[in-house]
């Protein structure tokens, strides 16, 4: 019965970190995007600085009609919201919080992630393809063109702080984590960090859903509900992306008093990197496509192999 | 040299930089904006000094003052003869033709227009934007005062000419002392 | 039978049905989505096998990259949403492809079935049994030599690719376009095709 109890407890705590973060996350870009365009932001909602902003969007998007285009693929359609948002809840699973707070510690967590993760990007084709919009084409191809450049890079700079640690598991990781490697995965946090945002299409990578072009890319046609999910499904991945950017490079619960504070280092760390996620989608502007695709290829991949070879070098010479 | 990755950097700073400031935005409804004294937001009419002459309604850019009257004879004073004198029976401005040039009230030569900082008289009708001749009286209240006569300048001739009028030695009737109207900055 | 043995047996199931609709739907985008589904309960197996690894593996390679690249594939090709009547082959075809189908199925299973029929996994035991470090003392040491020729074929494979969608690499000496075919020649290649 403890078992059932603990099992659920647990789920009720992906759960609520789930709904709660990233709408955490959209408040902050709201106000912060705002503030940096000199601007002030949602102020009427919820009365103190427009707390309840995205509370109000929900209701917004909950109250209008759910249509589906005549031509559109109907079931490929309807589908595609969920099979771009629940990947990123069964993400933060294996994402451990603090020490011993983790929802389910896996042998091979960092597979795990990054494999469910790339399931989520199948949300967007599918509906790019069914929406029969040619916007919603285009910006499913460019997801597509976008998923095949970064996914290496991504993996690779993953695989890097997998071999340094000797594990794939997230726990066994942020355990053997040390301050210095700071410096020596640099390269690898970088590379993934910026591969990760591509594969969220945030800006400045955003060519995808590239408003002033495609309109929204794949998601042109969605209204009310599902429209919502798939924005929420980009938070969300924003929440996953950080939170494993600081379990795998920053040390996750890693910090004074982290027996007891442990997960509040992890969840501002996460914050601190959803910042500045925020704060380079304000500065600068969207990528071309052959920009993005000479970054991926002659640069972030060239750089993770090079770190790769090292993170080898150094842990062979350490044993 | 050129350190890579500078211009990422700045482009970095300018954002955080900003977001440090306040921001720009005026929180209108709830809080009134601090305009300038000499602000045009509404044209107000004083109607005992419109001689009925149309000048303002001649020189508007887009034709947005309209003008009604008629002459009514002023029967003769003991001694005297009858006199002729414009009524105003219709002033109107249509601020949603008005484009706040100002021409009219320079044009004015009986200081009977007057700029009103107000500006919340949007109207749900555009047929509401019509302002007749009491509504424009109304705005008066809100015309602010004539700023102070600039200290350094040349003094208005009407004031040397009342001083010197009171140099004089009271032969005649008193000199009556002219007050500055709103256009005598210009004679500053 | 365990509950283990019936959710194998279900992701089984799953599989093959998907797979079946894989090459029976006329829908081609529907094709790939099938496909997905095939991959996913595929590695679902893995899972009940003890075999993260290569479970998770599989979804990351299969469902991440290659379903992604198909998909990429079909919307070049503008895949039309709804029936493709001209997707189905003659008969003669049909029965062809499911006679090779079905004889290599039962290869398949003759094989396996004959080489590991006695042997049990001990899923009881503590230590997975189909862990990471398993899998890679296992190809690291014992098959390091497939390993490399396998890696070996994959730059082969790569080379290829790049002469392959070079356009400079017969025209003589490298010209100004070298820097915009390099890293785009797939693409423009493919746009080449559908144009």
């Amino acid at each position: 019965m403890t078992d059932v109890l603990e099992v659920a407890l647990r789920v009720a705590l992906v759960l609520g970190v789930f709904l709660v973060l990233p709408l955490l996350v959209g408040q902050t870009e709201h106000k912060a995007m705002a503030h940096m365009q000199s601007r002030l932001g949602p102020m009427y909602a919820g009365g103190f600085h427009g707390w309840a902003q995205l509370v109000a969007d929900g209701v917004k998007f909950a109250q209008k009609e759910d249509i589906v285009p005549t031509a559109a693929d109907r079931v490929v359609f309807k589908l595609a919201p969920a099979v771009a948002l629940i990947p990123y809840l069964i993400a933060l699973v294996a994402i451990p919080l603090g020490p011993g707070v983790v929802a389910q510690d896996l042998d091979v967590g960092v597979f795990f992630v990054l494999a469910v993760m790339a399931v989520g990007v199948l949300g967007p084709l599918m509906g790019g393809w069914a929406s029969a919009n040619k916007f919603s084409l285009l910006g499913a191809l460019r997801t597509a063109a976008q998923l095949m450049a970064y996914e290496l890079p991504f993996i690779l700079a993953a695989a890097s702080v997998a071999m340094a640690a000797g594990t794939l598991s997230l726990v066994g990781i942020v355990e053997a984590w040390e301050p210095w490697w700071l410096i020596w995965q640099l390269p690898a946090a970088v590379v993934f960090f910026v591969a990760g945002l591509a594969e969220l299409q945030r800006p400045p990578f955003d060519m995808p859903v590239a408003d002033s072009e495609i309109i929204f890319g794949a998601f042109t046609e969605y209204t009310g509900l599902r429209f919502a999910l798939f924005l929420l499904a980009e938070y969300a991945g924003i929440v996953v992306l950080c939170a494993l950017t600081t379990v795998l490079f920053l040390g996750g619960w890693h910090g004074p008093y982290d027996d007891v504070l442990g997960w509040l280092w992890t969840l501002l760390k996460t914050m601190v990197l959803a910042f500045v996620v925020i704060w380079l989608r304000v500065s600068y502007p969207r990528l071309r496509e052959d920009q993005l695709q000479r970054l991926a290829w002659q640069g972030l991949v060239p750089i993770a192999l090079l770190q790769l070879a090292l993170t080898g070098v150094v842990v062979v010479a350490r044993t | 040299m050129k350190i890579p990755g500078a211009g990422l950097a700045k482009g970095l700073t300018v954002t955080m930089r900003t977001m440090t400031k306040r921001s720009v935005t005026q929180q209108y409804p709830e809080v009134k904006p601090e305009l300038p004294p000499r602000s045009r937001g509404v044209i107000a009419l004083l109607e005992e000094n419109c001689t009925v002459c149309m000048l303002c309604a001649r020189e508007c850019p887009d034709w947005c003052i309209y003008i009604d009257s008629h002459k009514e004879t002023i029967p003769a004073p003991p001694g005297g003869r009858e006199r002729q004198r414009n009524v105003l029976d219709r002033f109107d401005i249509d601020f949603s033709l008005c484009m706040y040039c100002g021409i009219c009230i320079e044009v004015c030569p009986f200081d009977a227009l007057f700029w009103s900082p107000e500006f919340e008289y949007s109207e749900l009708d555009i047929r509401d934007l019509t302002h007749g001749k009491d509504r424009l009286g109304e705005w008066m209240a809100t015309v602010p005062a004539p700023p102070a006569h600039d200290g350094h300048g040349v003094r208005p001739k009407e004031v040397d000419a009342a001083l010197k009028a009171l140099d004089k030695p009271a032969r005649e009737r008193p000199a009556r002392k002219p007050a500055p109207g709103p256009e005598s900055e210009d004679a500053g | 039978m365990t509950v283990v043995e019936v959710m194998f047996a279900l992701l089984g199931v799953i599989a093959v049905g998907s797979a079946i609709l894989v090459v029976t739907t006329q829908h081609l985008v529907h094709a790939a989505l099938w496909l997905v589904v095939t991959l996913g309960s595929v590695a679902g197996c893995y899972l009940l096998l003890s075999a993260e690894f290569v479970a998770w593996v599989q979804v990351l390679i299969y469902i991440g990259a290659v379903v992604v690249l198909l998909l990429f594939g079909l919307m070049l090709t503008r895949a039309p949403i709804g029936q493709s009547d001209d997707l189905d082959s003659p008969l003669g075809q049909r029965i062809a492809a499911a006679v090779t189908a079905a004889s290599a199925g039962a290869v398949l299973v003759a094989s396996v079935v004959t080489s590991f029929r006695g042997e049990r996994i001990d899923l009881s035991d503590d230590r997975v049994a189909g862990s990471t470090g398993d899998v890679g003392a296992a190809v690291f040491r014992s098959w390091v030599l497939p390993f490399e020729v396998l890696s070996l074929l994959l730059l082969a494979a790569l080379i290829g690719a790049i002469v392959l969608s070079r356009r400079d690499v017969s025209a003589g000496p490298a010209g100004a376009r070298m820097g915009v075919v390099d890293e785009f020649g797939e693409i423009a290649e493919a746009d080449g095709v559908v144009r």
